[in-house]
């Protein structure tokens, strides 16, 4: 009888808690959460507690798929990789290197995403390397790294906790991160002030002091106006924005225009209400804001996360211990696979690809013949766009489902139907590798080494608890091997310990993170520049990373799509505690499943009997992409006009509601604002 | 104490009859349930308080039914074993106790009932210790005790983490995800009864260990209920769970038996 209990790091949410798998003569057995872990304290979720149940799910992938007609036939990985490089070399010859695609993954680990767009890079010698952030914080670690100069959560998880004020907008921290919604009623007991401003009534309402519930879209408008309040009672921290900030003037200009009575206008928040948020804030001693997608997810993302790094500076909450701008990342290791520089627009550590020095840093540390190209490549929305118009040729997409998980999905679809040549690495069939060439099988968490870096910018361990099931192999040998049968030298990696020695040679971010230093201390948070480094709690303590903190001016813009006469709802959508992006993992997962099987339509109890519609009813939801049959779920969680679709569900599937529209800078998706209309269906 | 530990479990691991020992090593700089079933193993072998091992137990004799094993045990861990036993879930005569004692600010912290196992080997039994006695709940006003698990139980997860951690709850299916009792996926579930469903389900056999508490990740005061609930059953039949294996549990009806 063999028994171990082994440490590893969730593959569910961002919060990045360590748990103990315990695995007996082989096999994992159970989950046992660690109590010296210093994010979860030994205390898990219902998605931690279950994290298991996926792996040995009997829809797993065992073997290499080869395209044969509608189906596919089981392959050899030697076929598989020599079909592959002869594709991928005569599409290169034809076409060129910007005729390709590649996502990678926020589920994978960092040592993966490192070598995903290392292959993008120098391999095929494209920048054309994206992935889902794209659609969750592209606008955080845009806006973030223009006002501050680094594009991550300022402040730690355990310090949630001693904050005086903690406001939340745009999280529905309980459901999505409850690890951290922990450190949340924990601030409440000790007396901090909590101010939610979501247009839902989530279940942190239950214990917020102040509740603001903007119309969707609205919210540079309301952030703006809280700022002017604050300004106008004279709350500001003028020594902070004398010494340690930029640009004040003309954002103090922008403010003035957003008085309480205007705001109201927009936002429909009552005007008294942003007064006392604005004073709740302002006077405490350290205030930090927590925001999540109900920020990003917008055309105006960019300048929703601006807003949100104002309000920090405006009041001198940057700097310090519980205070901060802090996002919350979705995806277990998205924040990893934006550090490792699976973005068109950076090498590992956020280095710029515009950078002539980066580039040849890069081309020289990976002995290249080529040039990396010296502009930016597509972003996930573009690349698919691109694809629909046939000048993206060919896609290499490992543990992504853009069929389900991006907008408009029928676009999406169309797009992948006219490649010519359409890989995809994932541990199960998913929606999107269903219409691949070559479907390749990848190991879950539980098989293979590696690290995930959590939203508060923490270096973990993953560690190896059973063998790869069936004939699967960890990503970092697919893409090695793949890489070495196009003839590359630069992927003989003995483990992934190997591959991380590397980043750390080329990213000064993570250039004192090592295994063996992992093994010792549990976690390293970067920056962490050398080996005698203990890592950063929390970022831009006396200076900013960029030097001075960037004031920007914000004017108000609407989102791209509101209601009118045919489509008189607001349609937002979001993710529920129970299940996990597109549901590939949680929907195979029994208890998790049980909870909730299928997706629904939360409306208000006033719209649904102007409707007729009542509790558990079918109905129909359009928009201008498309239609989709619903339950009901009549709650008045949501306000009136306003209606709330899971995105995890395919036969649901939010996204062939949403709409494409995109923010001009980080070219993220509004998929928390379109206009839609419902009907019983009788 | 990890010396004189050490040097029992190497005198009881070298014995024939027995397989194994289930306890705590450290590793990596955090502790974890481990089976020693090699003297190499026994440096790594810990005194702490932080990993219940009586899951441990019932996973390895799930695998292994015919497993002599050696356990590790505090107060607590002694009781659950006798819980399970009682409880047909294992059998009690394979396994061999080395019992520890805890010292007083782990039985602070679990407001433990007893804080060293009857059978203890390693440490000294805690004396003159005194237990809180919830009095300042047990003033409240009906009213205010209602007003105060409401607002409690608001912050419900449903992780579940209070049964998983639970090392008596081990019925294979459970009634807190009967959709009869409590509507599923719904947060915070039906007030009150998804936790009075788990509160009387496992009255009887609670041991008093706390474990449901230290895992609920918004800190309902879960051991509140359970100490109560304990006290009750004293009062009221002179019985507690996990004390000997002869007592027989007065609320369970026979029909669970069947």
């Amino acid at each position: 009888m063999k028994y171990e209990a082994v440490l590893t790091t969730c593959p569910y949410c961002g919060c990045g808690c360590k748990y103990y798998v315990e695995v007996v003569n082989g096999q994992a057995k159970r989950v046992m959460p660690c109590k010296e872990d210093p994010v979860s304290e030994g205390k898990l979720c219902i998605k931690g507690w279950n994290a298991i149940d996926f792996v040995n799910s009997p829809d797993r992938l065992t073997s290499p798929l080869i395209r044969d007609g509608e189906t596919f036939r089981e392959a050899t990985w030697e076929e598989a990789y020599s079909l592959i490089t002869s594709k991928f070399k005569e599409i290169k010859d034809t076409s060129g290197p910007s005729a390709f695609g590649l996502l990678s993954s926020a589920k994978t680990t960092n040592e993966e995403n490192y070598l995903m767009q290392k292959f993008a890079r120098s391999v095929i010698v494209t920048n054309n390397v994206d992935h889902c952030a794209r659609l969750c914080h592209a606008s955080t670690v845009a806006g973030l790294a223009a006002a501050f100069g680094s594009g991550a959560m300022t402040n730690s998880i355990p310090e949630v906790e001693d904050a005086d004020c903690i406001l939340i907008t745009g999280s529905n921290t309980t459901e999505q991160h409850p690890l951290i919604g922990t450190r949340i009623y924990r601030a409440k007991e000790r007396g901090a002030r909590i101010i939610l401003v979501d247009p839902r009534s989530i279940q942190l309402a239950s214990i917020a002091d102040i509740h603001l519930r903007q119309r969707p879209g609205t919210d540079v408008a309301w952030l703006n106006g809280i700022m002017n309040v604050i300004i106008n009672e004279g709350l500001a921290d003028e020594m902070f924005i004398e010494q340690r900030t930029e640009n004040y003037d003309e954002f103090l200009e922008e403010v003035m225009h957003y008085t309480p009575e205007h705001v109201e206008e927009i936002t429909g928040i009552p005007r008294n209400d942003l007064i006392d948020a604005a004073r709740m804030f302002a006077n405490a001693e350290s205030a930090s804001i927590i925001y999540s997608m109900g920020i990003t997810q917008h055309t105006t993302g960019v300048d929703n996360v601006k807003s949100c790094a104002n309000l920090a500076m405006l009041t001198g909450n940057m700097g310090k211990a519980s205070t901060g701008v802090n996002p919350l990342r979705g995806q277990n290791n998205v924040q990893g696979a934006c550090d490792l520089g699976a973005l068109p627009n950076v090498f590992p550590g956020y280095q710029a690809v515009t950078d002539p020095a980066s580039r040849e840093k890069f081309e020289k540390g990976w002995n290249m013949d080529e040039s990396i190209p010296e502009t930016p490549g597509l972003t996930v929305v573009e690349l698919l766009n691109e694809a629909a118009d046939g000048r993206i040729k060919c896609m290499y997409i490992m543990g992504e489902n853009p069929m389900i998980s991006d907008p408009d999905i029928s676009h999406v679809r169309e797009a992948l139907d006219t490649l010519d040549f359409l890989v995809v690495q994932d541990i199960f069939l998913t929606e999107t590798a269903e219409i691949a060439d070559v479907v390749l099988p990848g190991a879950s968490f539980l098989e293979k080494d590696g690290t995930f870096t959590g939203t508060d910018r923490r270096v973990q361990r993953v560690r190896k608890a059973i063998e790869p099931i069936g004939s699967s192999k960890p990503d970092w040998v697919i893409i090695s091997e793949l890489a070495r049968s196009m003839g590359s030298d630069q992927f003989d990696y003995e483990s992934p310990a190997a591959i991380q020695d590397e980043i750390a040679s080329l990213t000064p971010l993570y250039g004192g993170i090592s295994y063996q230093r992992l093994d010792e201390r549990g976690y390293l948070q970067w920056p962490c520049p050398t080996p005698d480094h203990d890592g950063t709690t929390y970022l831009h303590k006396g200076e900013f990373k960029r030097g001075k903190g960037h004031f920007f001016a914000v004017p108000y813009r609407p989102p791209a799509e509101l209601p009118d006469d045919k489509y008189p709802f607001t349609l937002t959508t979001g993710r529920i505690l129970f299940h996990f992006h597109t549901g590939t993992m949680s929907r195979r997962s029994g208890p998790l499943n049980k909870e909730v099987p299928t997706g629904y339509v939360e409306i208000h109890p006033a719209d649904a009997a102007k409707l007729g519609i009542s509790d558990g009813q079918a109905v129909r939801v359009s928009t201008r992409r498309g239609t989709i049959d619903i339950p009901a779920y009549v709650t008045d969680r949501v306000p009136e006009e306003t209606v709330f679709i899971p995105f995890h569900f395919k036969e649901c599937a939010a996204n062939l509601l949403t709409n494409p529209a995109l923010d001009p800078i980080a070219k993220i998706p509004e998929l928390k604002v379109c206009a839609c209309s419902i009907e019983a269906i009788v | 104490m990890n010396d004189e530990l050490r040097a029992v479990a190497a005198e009881i691991l070298a014995r024939d009859d027995i397989d194994g020992i289930v306890g705590l090593k450290e590793m990596h700089g955090t502790v974890r349930p481990c089976f020693f079933t090699d003297a190499d193993q026994l440096p790594l072998m810990v005194v702490d308080s932080r990993y219940p091992v009586a899951s441990v137990v019932r996973l390895l004799l799930e695998e292994g039914p015919d497993l002599r094993l050696a356990v590790v045990c505090r107060g607590c861990e002694e009781r659950s074993l006798i819980e399970l036993a009682k409880n047909h879930q294992i059998d009690i005569d394979s396994i061999t106790v080395i019992g520890i004692a805890c010292d007083s600010d782990t039985a602070k912290e679990c407001n433990c009932s007893k804080p060293y196992p009857d059978s203890l080997m390693v440490g000294t039994a805690l004396e003159n210790w005194t237990r809180d006695t919830y009095d300042t709940y047990r003033q409240m006003s009906g009213e205010e005790k209602l007003a105060f698990w409401n607002e409690q139980l608001e912050k419900c997860n449903k992780c579940y983490g209070c049964r998983n951690a639970c090392p008596v709850c081990f019925c294979k299916e459970c009634e807190l995800e009967n959709p009869l009792w409590v509507k599923r996926g719904r947060l915070p579930p039906d007030f009150p009864i998804y936790h009075l469903i788990r509160a009387f389900h496992v009255a009887g056999k609670c041991i008093g260990c706390g474990e449901c508490e230290k895992a609920c990740p918004t800190g309902i005061p879960l051991m509140t209920l359970s100490h109560l609930l304990r006290e009750d059953l004293e009062e009221l039949f002179g019985y507690m769970a996990g004390r000997s294996l002869d007592e027989q549990n007065p609320v369970i009806t026979k029909e669970e038996y069947e």
